[in-house]
């Protein structure tokens, strides 16, 4: 049996296919979110690399951002649930999730069976997400993919306030005209993001192993500044943009056992 | 219409609508409206000199002129009565009466931009002392003779024992309201008791009081069905607007109880009959009042107050509506969290910023709140 999950997001679009809530067959990310093409493109790419078809899935969950507006959808449910679902099948010794994405933050508290503890998330603020990251990375005329590089060369981090993403932007291009190295500020950067993340994590309380999730954990920069802030060890999730569109797969994997077990009774 | 929808519309209007009700009670009784800014006043030496005391509790207005007179951190509701003023929303008011148990209403206290005049007064912190008593009541005189010397007449004992009266059966009504609300989810949703709770804001209170009553007796002649989705205590300054409740609604939970400063704590402790006189006893009414934030309480009471609320009602959870900025709820929050945390009680937190127009975020928490109960 196929199931699938798509995480409808503010700045990427991910599908998982899973067969027998186990392997996954196909796990494709487009780099636009909710109201463009990428939740279709993500769809159809993921089509495509299964060999499968709409009729094949059994039961659709729709995550993220944008769930209610997927319209194919069997039912939707929200990121929280669906992160700590994939990632307690990724790594059962997780017990605090960081997710940041393109929009928002957020920390997870798992008890030992995956059930949500407790969750934060940011407020309305783009500080400490993806899209801090973006902006940052067009005034420092690089690119996501080259920060974590720039990151490691850094002796020290220039320090860039975590409150506001306008006025961070203006403190680093004073931080540039002033001369500092770009790496510096690229750490600070990183900082800036991994303080923000972890004051939300801090207020559920920390319990090991912690697990990095969402878009900005493929930055191994951003990782470093979280574990350098809690002084902990962080377990990158494997593919880790797609974790919340595996916990929905999940759930559509439970849907439909609890539809087929009904209707055998 | 049943009785039912046509009592909840009605309040729902007045909720909706508050320059309305005040132009009709003008027009009825030929007197005047007096604010009442948040949180607490002694609003019966107000309804003693006939005038209706009108609540003050902000709006949904985008922020801009405030934004002259208070930091961006000052507290939405602040805001939102500041952009108010600037745009002389309240300027009917024959005076506003504000009592600033907080850092943000001490500084609008003296800033207030609107023509009407304005009455500030002190509530004591030191609450067990008799001394605060009797600093109390001193207030509430200096309130009674500049009220008097705004409507133009004497506010005599025997009004003010009067008004008591009407404000201790509203309370106890209300009380009763809430009871039923949680009892009857499916008749009162989250929407219409809010509605019933804020028109009582606007409306001279025995006539509130008689409509609540007709409601209450209404719904009670039908049985209680069972509810199949979940049951929330509120705790906060407020929760609005309605496009949050709405969310509550989507996702099926019921408000059994609140701890809003502007819904349960307004009705949840009654003037005391006794020998001493009214000003004494509405001042007793200060200390006491217990389980807010801007009523200082070394004991913290309020995390252990609302635990027991979760185990009177068979509440699942607690939803913390907390005030954009608000200090004083703000600092509780950590203690009472804790104490929620060691006892395994369920809560979210959520922001309430009353110039909020979109909702996506609240909608996320309260759903996983609510898939994770
Ligand atoms: S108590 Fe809180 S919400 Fe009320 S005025 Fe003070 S800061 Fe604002």
């Amino acid at each position: 049996m196929y199931t699938m999950g798509i995480d409808v997001g503010s700045a990427s679009s991910k599908v998982v296919i899973l067969e027998d809530g186990q392997h996954i067959v196909a796990a494709e990310v487009v780099q636009v979110g909710t109201g463009s093409s990428g939740p279709q493109r993500a769809l159809e790419l993921a089509y495509e690399k299964s060999g499968l078809k709409r009729a094949d899935i059994t039961k659709l969950v729709a995550t993220g951002y944008g769930r209610f507006a997927f319209e194919d959808a069997d039912k939707q449910i929200s990121e929280i649930s669906c992160h700590a679902k994939g990632i307690f099948h990724l790594v059962p010794t997780a017990r605090t999730i960081i997710d940041i994405g393109g929009q928002d933050a957020k920390a997870i508290r798992l008890d030992n069976r995956g059930g949500v503890k407790q969750f934060f998330m940011n407020d309305k603020c783009a500080a400490g997400t993806g899209r801090f990251l973006d902006v940052m990375a067009r005034v420092l005329e690089t690119t996501l993919d080259d920060m974590a590089e720039c990151d490691a060369k850094a002796e020290q981090a220039a320090s860039i306030s975590s409150t506001c993403t306008v006025f961070a932007e203006s403190e680093v291009i004073s931080q540039l005209s002033k001369g500092v190295d770009k790496n510096s500020i690229i750490k600070g950067v990183h900082q800036s993001v991994a303080s923000k993340a972890c004051g939300l994590a801090y207020r559920g309380g920390l319990e090991e192993d912690i697990v990095m999730t969402g878009g900005v954990a493929k930055n191994a920069g951003v990782v470093r500044a979280v574990e350098r802030e809690l002084k902990k060890k962080v377990i990158v999730a494997p593919n880790p943009q797609t974790t919340g569109a595996l916990g929905a797969a999940l759930f559509a994997y439970e849907e439909a056992k609890k539809m087929k077990k009904e209707g055998l009774e | 219409m049943s009785k039912v929808e046509a009592i909840l519309k009605q309040l729902a209007d007045v909720a909706a609508n508050p320059k309305k009700a005040m132009d009709d009670y003008k027009a009825e009784t030929g007197k005047g409206a007096i604010g009442i800014m948040p949180l607490y006043a002694p609003e019966e030496l107000v309804h003693a000199t006939g005038y209706l005391p009108m609540g003050i509790w902000g709006g949904q207005k985008q922020i801009a002129k405030a934004r002259t007179y208070l930091p961006a951190f000052a507290c939405s509701i602040m805001q939102q009565i500041m952009e108010l003023q600037c745009e002389g929303a309240y300027d009917d008011l024959a005076a506003v009466l504000i009592s600033v148990p907080c850092d943000t209403l001490k500084c609008l206290s003296q800033k207030w931009k609107g023509t009407s005049p304005t009455i500030v007064f002190t509530h004591p912190q030191n609450r067990p002392l008799e001394s605060a008593n009797k600093f109390l009541v001193e207030e509430y005189k200096i309130i009674k003779t500049k009220l008097e010397k705004i409507v133009g007449a004497t506010i005599t004992n025997a009004a003010i024992e009067e008004s008591i009266k009407v404000y201790n059966e509203n309370r106890a009504v209300m009380r009763e309201f809430v009871k039923v609300a949680a009892d009857y989810p499916q008749v009162i949703d989250p929407v219409a008791r809010h509605a019933v709770f804020k028109s009582r804001m606007f409306m001279e209170k025995s006539k509130h009081t008689a409509l609540v009553r007709e409601l209450i007796d209404e719904i009670k002649a039908s049985p209680v069905q069972p509810w199949d989705g979940k049951k929330v205590i509120l705790t906060g300054i407020l929760a609005e607007p309605n496009e949050l409740l709405d969310i509550f609604k989507e996702f099926g939970l019921a408000i059994v109880a609140d701890d809003l400063a502007q819904e349960s704590r307004q009705i949840r402790v009654d003037v005391i009959d006794g020998e001493e006189g009214p000003l004494y006893r509405m001042a007793k009414q200060w200390q006491q009042f217990y389980g807010c934030s801007v009523a200082t309480d070394t004991k913290k009471i309020r995390g252990k107050m609302l635990m027991d609320m979760v185990s009177q009602t068979g509440a699942d959870a607690v939803i913390v509506c907390m005030m954009k900025f608000c200090d004083p709820e703000e600092w509780d929050y950590p203690v009472y969290y804790r104490q929620f945390e060691e006892k395994g009680i369920k809560n979210l937190m959520i922001e309430i910023d009353q110039e909020a127009t979109a909702f996506e975020q609240v909608r996320t928490r309260v759903q996983s709140f609510v898939e994770n109960m």
